[in-house]
């Protein structure tokens, strides 16, 4: 294992600006379709009482619009990005065409090395991050790296039985090697076990007929969830431990939005407290995959909860499986471009 | 009922908010979410001082009262006897 010694000298990954885009037409989420009445009660204990939804708006401009603001608030021209990295969809619109090389048009990043990662749900913004701190650290002259996410349910009916309400939303994170937020670390664990816990079967359906289905709801509800306590606190333990922080180091624990019962597991299992801003978006925004984290983080930033100096750990969950955590730096946020 | 038993129970009758007999099903009554699988783990450890891994992690073990006392005895055994029980299980 490798010390928090040797881990200073590790690539330096920074974001410089990050922008949120969520459709303005808000949806209640009681008003959603339901299969049955145990569907709709255990969809009432969510903590979700709405999302933000538009079907004219498709993954591909959810990306275009956060990507737009993120680099304006930064002063970057899309030209001058040294990599676009696209967290996939869900699902796209047509197969076999690129739905990150469309974006790059879009924004006119001609000169960006494109392209897509993800394959871990909710967490995949972490193996985003993994590759643009892989290109800083191969690349010298490379600078200046959009990683970006349109998330857009796959099911017309949002809701994930017993999990959560998805909403729309697209992210934009510009990363470079400096930046008002440090990435000072990342740990990300798979278990291919669970690959197909959920899916959405959609050969010879109509769209409308596509679910998000949970293949063993006990394994979910039982299994998994030990065993992302046991992940998760081994995890956390050894994220501080290599960083040479103590728990009380860090000034709070923003999770991804699934329900209000997800964040009290969470809070349960890692002994910690959440920020309340959380619950707070998950009540009004729900789930929005990978983007929940840095949402939660930056809404937090803007509400001034976070002071510079401080450090914050962002918790990532997927029963595909995969466990994520990341350790961040608040910098200075005053004058940055 | 042994007192391993009448524990559990008791544990998961106040978890629960509803009687529940050594030989029910939680799971399989729907009443188990992934909080309540937390709390029962958390309590078993803590109560009877081990430590539930990832290789124990059957739900066949926790689906009662009467499997958990089971697996608890397993766990708390010395090493020789937990190995002689299992084989003669």
């Amino acid at each position: 294992m490798t010390d928090h010694v040797a881990r200073s000298d590790r690539v330096s990954i920074a974001v410089r600006s990050a922008a949120s885009y969520l459709p303005e037409r808000v949806v209640p989420v009681a008003g959603l379709a339901a299969r049955d009445e145990t569907e709709r009660r255990t969809r009432e204990g969510l903590g979700i009482d709405t999302v933000r939804a538009d079907d004219r708006i498709g993954a591909v401009d959810l990306c275009e619009r956060a990507a737009r603001q993120a680099l304006d608030r930064a002063g970057v021209d899309a030209r001058d990005l040294g990599a676009l990295i696209m967290v996939e969809s869900r699902a796209p619109e047509t197969f076999l065409s690129s739905e990150s090389t469309r974006l790059q048009h879009l924004l006119g990043a001609e000169a960006a090395t494109t392209f897509t990662v993800g394959g871990l749900g909710c967490v995949s913004v972490t193996p985003a991050l993994l590759t643009a701190r892989g290109l800083l650290a191969a690349d010298p002259d490379m600078d200046n790296i959009l990683v970006v996410h349109g998330s857009k349910p796959a099911a017309a009916t949002r809701y994930r039985h017993p999990v959560t309400v998805n909403g729309d939303s697209g992210q934009a994170l510009l990363l470079s090697r400096r930046g008002p937020v440090r990435i000072l670390d990342i740990a990300q664990q798979t278990n291919g076990r669970y690959w197909d816990l959920f899916h959405v079967k959609y050969r010879d359906r109509p769209t409308a007929q596509w679910r998000e289905e949970c293949a063993d709801v006990t394994a979910y509800s039982f299994r998994l969830a030990v065993e992302t306590r046991n992940r998760m606190s081994a995890l956390l333990d050894g994220l501080l431990w290599r960083n040479g922080l103590r728990r009380e180091d860090v000034r709070g624990y923003v999770s991804h939005n699934l329900s209000a019962g997800s964040l009290a597991f969470t809070e349960e299992a890692l002994d910690i407290g959440i920020l309340p801003v959380c619950r707070e978006n998950l009540r009004v925004y729900g789930h929005l995959g990978p983007n929940d984290v840095f949402l939660n983080l930056y809404t937090a930033l803007e509400r001034k909860e976070l002071a510079t100096g401080d450090r914050v750990v962002l918790i990532s969950v997927s029963p595909v499986a995969a466990w994520s955590l990341l350790l961040v730096e608040i910098g200075p946020q005053e004058g940055v471009a | 009922m042994n007192s391993i038993t009448e524990e559990i129970t008791e544990f998961l009758t106040a978890a629960l908010r509803r009687p529940v007999a050594p030989d029910d099903d939680y799971f399989e009554l729907g009443l188990a979410d992934s909080l309540f699988a937390l709390e029962l783990v958390t309590f078993v450890e803590e109560r009877f001082s081990i430590a539930v891994e990832v290789e124990d992690l059957d739900l066949d073990s926790f689906r009662t009262a009467e499997r958990i006392t089971r697996f608890v005895s397993r766990k708390t055994a010395p090493a020789g006897l937990a190995e002689s029980r299992d084989q003669s299980a």
